[in-house]
């Protein structure tokens, strides 16, 4: 009987496994093929990875046509930057870096970070996200009001789990600014959504 | 709102999301459109050098030449030979001075040559014009580039180079009709 057990616990869970593999096969190649400029391959990616990086954009930028904008250029700047990618970290977390580094660069090249939050406090309904419902909306719309620098911070180290030094150091910022701008994104997230009737 | 709440949900933020259009015909047109080519300068900074030494070499053959015996040639030190130019520094006043000074004798100088060399000199100093126009377009677009700046340097010094070469030359042939 427990060999049956295992005997069927091994059959459910080989193809799953040998799934994940060829995922993780096919990925390599496409990285080797689109590494030798075949966009073919790296269209596979780009579907394979657009809705994590454009969830990252849309996190921190707020904005729909802002994320989108920040999406389709992270992917411009990872075909060029194709060829640094030496396999060290997973292609995901060195497309994530790629993101982040775009958002950053896009903001602080067109200075529009100021007009963005005077649009994202008229239109907030344009970061509606249909996954997120009731708390997890609050929270969302929360966050979009943030100031850019804490709410970059919370995106990065609350939302996406990086550590404060890899936090600072994707941003730019000492790891001790890192931990102050949550500690502040935190107090503003409280207070905003106290407001809001938000339920401890 | 505790911190243990608003880290859980926090963490749920971290979700996929599809965009609201397909991306990637912008980025399909982006990653296929042709690169600028960087190389151009790099072409323009080395043909301009080989121009350079051409013509260096061919105004020496001219004045080798057209010398019967060996005369010594006292080229005074460059007199501008700590200036610089380009996005950082300015054409020093004795540059211009010695350069002007040339150039307005050039056309005597050149009418006590024969029609072959003055004709030569000439073509030399077009070729050395078109260096230091094509080298100037170029800092134009990388006014910075450091190696471009030399380069400029470079071309000015064999034009005032050449223009003292006419100079010396046809003093030397003058030397040979007194005799």
């Amino acid at each position: 009987m427990a060999a049956l057990l295992t005997a069927n616990r091994s059959d459910y869970s080989r193809p799953m496994a040998e799934n994940r593999t060829d995922a993780v096969a096919d990925e390599a190649r496409w990285i080797r093929q689109a590494q030798r400029s075949d966009s073919k391959a790296f269209e596979r990616l780009y579907r394979l990875h657009v809705d994590k990086i454009y969830g990252l954009c849309l996190r921190m930028t707020g904005n729909v046509s802002e994320a989108e904008d920040c999406a389709q250029e992270a992917f411009i700047q990872a075909w060029k930057q194709l060829t640094k990618f030496r396999g060290d970290a997973k292609f995901a977390t060195w497309l994530h870096r790629v993101a982040v580094n775009t958002v950053l660069g896009r903001m602080r090249k067109s200075k529009r970070e100021q007009d963005r939050i005077q649009a994202v406090s008229d239109t907030s309904a344009t970061t509606f996200v249909a996954d997120d419902t009731g708390e997890l909306r609050d929270l969302s719309d929360a966050v979009n009001r943030l100031p850019s620098g804490a709410r970059h911070v919370f995106v990065l180290h609350a939302v996406y789990g990086y550590t404060h030094d890899e936090t600072g150091s994707m941003l730019g910022i000492a790891t001790g600014t890192s931990k102050a701008q949550l500690h502040r994104a935190r107090r503003l997230l409280s207070q905003q959504l106290q407001d809001q009737g938000f339920e401890a | 709102m505790k911190d243990d709440k608003l880290t859980v949900s926090a963490r749920k933020l971290a979700t996929e999301i599809s965009p609201q259009r397909d991306l990637w015909p912008g980025i399909e047109e982006a990653i296929q459109t042709p690169q600028p080519r960087r190389w151009m300068p790099m072409f323009a900074q080395a043909a301009a050098l080989v121009l350079l030494v051409g013509a260096s070499s061919a105004i020496t053959y001219i004045t080798v030449k057209d010398q019967q015996q060996p005369v010594t040639q006292v080229t005074p030190a460059l007199l501008f030979e700590q200036t610089s130019f380009g996005g950082r520094y300015n054409l020093g006043p004795d540059f211009q001075d010695a350069r002007d000074e040339l150039a307005a004798q050039l056309d005597d100088e050149l009418a006590r040559l024969s029609p072959e060399s003055r004709s030569n000199v000439q073509e030399n100093l077009e070729v050395v014009h078109q260096a230091i126009f094509d080298i100037n377009q170029a800092l134009a677009e990388e006014p910075d580039n450091a190696l471009l700046q030399a380069k400029l340097l470079m071309a000015y010094r064999e034009e005032l180079s050449l223009l003292r070469r006419v100079g010396g030359l046809t003093r030397n042939v003058m030397m040979r009709n007194d005799i």
